[in-house]
């Protein structure tokens, strides 16, 4: 459903977004994640042809973004980030407008506004100026508005920005409403929302993509990873124990409880050392307790992949500029 | 044709919703009422001929230049400039719809709008000339070209200022922008006359270009006249044309970042 190939953008000697390559397939509810100016909102800027990339192909629903732009946007629906609106408009006003201008056809126009309302939950506030709802449910209008002309394919830029914990939580799980039948990319810098409601998560940062794949695989391959084990062992015979297993390192006694010594390593990416462990363990004819592997948190493997303190003051400046 | 047609809809409903708009109308009447009041004051005493009462109400009073000056760049101030500021246009831009097509629904739902505006000053006309007011006689085709030549000067101003909406995410500033290119306009033959006579002499081709260029005298000797001169129909046409053009392509520059 949209295919990118060696995407660039440059903006004057900022480079935005630097070669990125990825697909999307039909049904996929990707999310996009990466720190302010990762090159987020650059990227959908062109997949939703609003600005052109400097060198690189893009393909959405099958259309080349340069070549067929109104084929690409009649096919997408797109919620931008902060979701600028007409505040002059009713909302019902403003579907139509917006459904008249993506051609929906005119008979089909008032159910289409209807179902949307009715979708997105804003059917209560269908009289009220735009300029007069809340941020909740301007957010959910923006939504109507991106479905209203039933695209196959939902770029939402950080779709719950801005809103307070119940309004997340109602959009949450609008999109997962939404993932039954449309193909979604959704950015964010919220991973918890990203886990929540993605199949998949591609991690961008200072325009490169850093991280492409499903959020489990992603902590299971990634760094960061620690084996806790908790038996019944003084600790120097637990470090003896444990010693050399394959993968594994800088341990750390955590506590001494009633006999038993709780340790925890550092497990490098790819590896799983519970085999070995239990074996080592019940060799030495310890009464096990724990033995686990922590996976760290999406924030974790986020901040990991993404920390960059000295760079951070640079970054709202490459999103506005983008 | 649906995405104009949207735009003039979503456009005068906005125009409609706007207090400016309002705030337009009443220095609009509040003008004209100078000029009847003027009318009355010429009129009186003496039998003013047909021509000059059926034009002067519409086009030759001074309160004319002020209308023109100020009341196009304020219609248009926020057709692209507010959308740029809001982030509007991104939503509009990424919609299945021609830069072009937004461009001419809004500048032709501005110039619907001015000719609403319009509308209520010519019933005043005629009540003026009835014989229990100034018992004037209307040459009706005067009125008509007047109104006309009205029209089509106010959209290549409008043009005008949709284009200097479209240069900054600034309001207040296409409006002002957009009143100094008024104002250059209004007074470029007066001021160019003198200096290409001195350059190239009293030249046909030197008369020719002033008289072409004037874009108020048109209206003034032209259209106030009751002559609708198709040349000057076309140089304000091509106006409206050259500007919406410039627009168009100052929309698309934000492709060539």
């Amino acid at each position: 459903m949209i295919t990118v190939q060696d995407l660039t953008k440059h903006f004057g000697q900022t480079r935005a977004v630097d070669g990125i390559s990825f697909e999307i397939d039909t049904g996929e509810v990707v999310g996009f994640l990466g720190p302010n100016g990762a090159g987020k909102t650059t990227t959908i800027r062109v997949l939703t042809c609003f600005h052109p990339a400097t060198s690189g192909r893009a393909e959405v629903a099958g259309f080349d973004v340069f070549k067929r732009p109104d084929d690409v946007r009649r096919n997408v629906g797109y919620l931008c980030e902060n979701v600028p609106l007409y505040p002059d408009l009713r909302v019902e006003e403003f579907l139509h407008y917006r459904a008249m201008l993506k051609g929906v056809p005119r008979g089909q126009r008032k159910s289409a506004v209807g179902a949307v309302m009715e979708r997105c939950g804003v059917l209560e506030v269908r009289r009220k100026l735009v300029g007069h709802v809340s941020r909740g449910y301007r957010q959910r209008v923006g939504l109507a508005d991106a479905l209203v002309a039933s695209p196959s394919i939902l770029i939402l830029d950080e779709p719950t920005s801005g809103l307070d914990p119940n309004q997340r939580r109602r959009v949450k799980e609008l999109v997962r409403e939404l993932a039954i039948d449309h193909t979604i990319l959704f950015s964010s810098h919220i991973l918890a929302e990203v886990e929540d409601v993605s199949t998949r998560v591609i991690v961008i940062d200072e325009g490169k993509i850093q991280a492409d794949g499903q959020p489990k695989d992603l902590l299971e391959r990634s760094e960061g990873r620690r084996l806790t084990v908790s038996a019944a062992l003084s600790p120097s015979e637990m470090a003896g124990c444990l010693r050399g297993i394959t993968g594994t390192r800088d341990p750390v006694f955590d506590s001494e409880d009633a006999g038993f010594s709780t340790v925890s390593l550092a497990v490098d990416a790819g590896v799983d050392p519970r085999d070995e462990a239990f074996d080592r363990l019940t060799k030495a004819s310890a009464r096990i307790r724990e033995l686990r592997l922590d996976l760290p948190s999406l924030e974790e493997f986020f901040t990991d992949l993404t920390c960059r303190e000295s760079t951070d003051d640079s970054a709202p400046d490459r999103e506005t500029e983008a | 044709m649906g995405v104009i047609l949207a735009t003039v809809k979503k456009e005068l409903i906005s125009y409609l919703f706007s207090p400016v708009a309002y705030v337009i109308a009443v220095v609009l009447y509040f003008a004209r009422g100078v000029e009847v009041y003027n009318l009355v004051l010429f009129a009186a005493g003496s039998h003013l001929d047909t021509t000059t009462f059926s034009s002067y109400y519409v086009v030759q009073g001074n309160t004319a230049y002020f209308f023109f000056v100020l009341v196009p760049p304020i219609l248009t101030m926020r057709c692209f400039a507010e959308e740029k500021r809001t982030g509007s246009l991104e939503v509009l831009m990424t919609a299945p719809v021609r830069d072009m097509e937004v461009v001419v629904g809004k500048w032709i739902a501005a110039c619907v709008f001015l000719a609403l505006l319009w509308l209520p000053t010519l019933p005043i006309l005629t009540m003026l000339s009835s014989d229990w007011m100034l018992g004037q006689t209307i040459t009706y085709g005067i009125v008509a070209s007047s109104y006309l030549g009205l029209f089509l000067l106010g959209s290549m101003l409008l043009a005008v200022g949709v284009f200097t909406s479209s240069l900054t995410d600034n309001v207040l500033l296409a409006a002002i922008i957009a009143m100094i290119f008024n104002v250059m306009m209004i007074m470029a033959p007066g001021f160019i006359h003198p200096r290409l006579v001195d350059w190239f002499g009293e030249t046909y081709l030197v008369t020719a270009f002033v008289e072409q260029t004037s874009v108020f005298d048109h209206l003034r000797h032209w259209f106030g006249r009751g002559m609708i001169d198709s040349s000057k129909v076309m140089f304000y046409l091509g106006g409206c044309g050259l500007f919406l053009f410039l627009t168009v392509r100052s929309l698309e520059s934000r492709k060539w970042q």
